[in-house]
């Protein structure tokens, strides 16, 4: 409960901030900085609520690296009924099982990108550029229509926040907190253009061989 | 060469239903079985348990294992708490769905919520004994040393969709339900085990109020 409410405090305040056309390229700045903040997701599993349209769903989310590099997301409800489970692999998506009630275009390109975005994987640094606002440096990686940007304090010390647009303005925006091993403890993804929302919180000692 | 060819599959299939399930034989006649079973689930008023739930992914070498506490009371109601290693809460009381997380509570009609309806009534029918007569599977007996195991496969193809098959092992003492196999077409499943079962001891109503 304490980390959700914390999540959308920072994403309230981080969604405030201005379309990204007012921002001024910056050439000075090592965009590949931010690969330092890639996750490195062994196997992690995360207790998960979503908030989705006025309606609440809760459950459990493993990510896993694959022994071929692919990445595996799959998420269920506590009992263990299986909602999705996902696989990405470079420019590669498959939809390994979605049950049937999900099983719809739209929510599958919306979770593919968000994922995408927390994941960083196969980002395309030929087309990327660096926008600057006041001490804040965007790391902008576009895929098409879409733009990835990672947003990182003027030295790249730190992950500040993600987010995924145009090129002029954010449609969603993802934090990852609390790093351990390259694995965030805490993960949140909030939508600006509708009312969807997950939290992440990470599960320490639940597994057996 | 028909006949060699028959003979041949008819062996290999005897072969494949021995080999179903390791240790159990597939019961011709499962009716003894089926009306002791009745029998005791109807003298079953309410069971007191924990249980460890053992998850297994097909693309994780690890099992996700959660325990909890498990109350049941005749006809239809459920209490189940996972306590570790996260707080999860769920009551399914006479088509009713009460459901606290970490974050929210929530109450749901099972008949609003095709997935929590589909839920609720295999929760029910594999715990008060009712599934041997469920119209929507197919059932098979299978005879072990010390426990029967009660195969349920999926009639419908939206059940089919879920699952494989849904297993019931039940012990030969007291024919009650000491684990539940989910099994999903996948090869993924889950498993519960009823562990430290006591029978038919008073239970207070709060524990499945839904208010």
């Amino acid at each position: 409960m304490r980390y959700l409410l914390l999540i959308n405090c920072l994403l309230c305040l981080f969604s405030c901030s201005a379309p990204y056309k007012k921002m001024q390229k910056s050439r000075g700045n090592d965009i590949n900085c931010v690969f330092a903040f890639k996750p490195v997701f062994t196997t992690a599993l995360y207790n998960t609520q979503v908030n989705v349209v006025g309606k609440h769903l809760s459950g459990l989310l493993i990510i896993k690296t694959m022994p071929d590099s692919s990445t595996r997301i799959v998420f269920s409800n506590e009992a263990g009924f299986k909602f999705f489970d996902f696989g990405f692999s470079g420019n590669e998506f498959k939809v390994y099982y979605i049950y049937k009630e999900m099983n719809k275009k739209a929510v599958i390109k919306t979770l593919r990108k968000d994922f995408h975005l927390v994941l960083m994987n196969n980002l395309n640094a030929e087309d990327s550029y660096v926008l600057k606002k006041d001490l804040q440096v965007y790391h902008a990686f576009p895929d098409g229509k879409d733009h990835y940007y990672y947003i990182t304090d003027s030295l790249c010390t730190q992950m500040i926040r993600m987010e995924r647009g145009s090129s002029r303005k954010p449609v969603m925006t993802a934090i990852a907190r609390d790093m351990q091993q390259g694995i965030p403890d805490t993960i949140g993804i909030t939508h600006t253009n509708f009312n969807f929302d997950i939290g992440l919180k990470r599960i320490h000692n639940y597994a057996e061989r | 060469m028909c006949r060699i060819v028959f003979l041949l599959f008819l062996l290999i299939s005897c072969c494949s239903v021995q080999a179903q399930y390791p240790g159990y034989k597939l019961l011709s006649d499962a009716g003894d079985f089926k009306s002791k079973f009745t029998a005791a689930s109807q003298k079953t008023n309410t069971i007191k348990s924990d249980f460890i739930q053992e998850k297994e992914l097909s693309m994780l070498s690890e099992k996700i294992v959660s325990k909890g506490k498990f109350w049941f009371r005749r006809e239809n109601a459920v209490r189940m708490e996972y306590t570790t290693p996260f707080q999860y809460l769920m009551i399914l009381n006479n088509g009713k769905i009460y459901i606290k997380d970490n974050q929210k509570e929530n109450k749901i009609s099972a008949k609003s919520n095709k997935l929590f309806e589909q839920i609720n009534k295999i929760m029910m029918d594999c715990v008060n004994g009712s599934a041997l007569s469920n119209p929507d599977f197919t059932t098979k007996i299978f005879e072990g040393t010390d426990t029967y195991m009660v195969e349920l496969s999926p009639v419908n193809k939206n059940l089919k969709s879920l699952f494989k098959n849904i297993n019931l092992v039940v012990g030969k003492k007291d024919y009650a339900v000491s684990r539940i196999e989910m099994h999903e077409p996948s090869g993924d499943n889950t498993i519960i085990n009823y562990i430290n079962r006591e029978m038919n001891v008073n239970l207070p109503d709060a524990l499945f109020a839904i208010n």
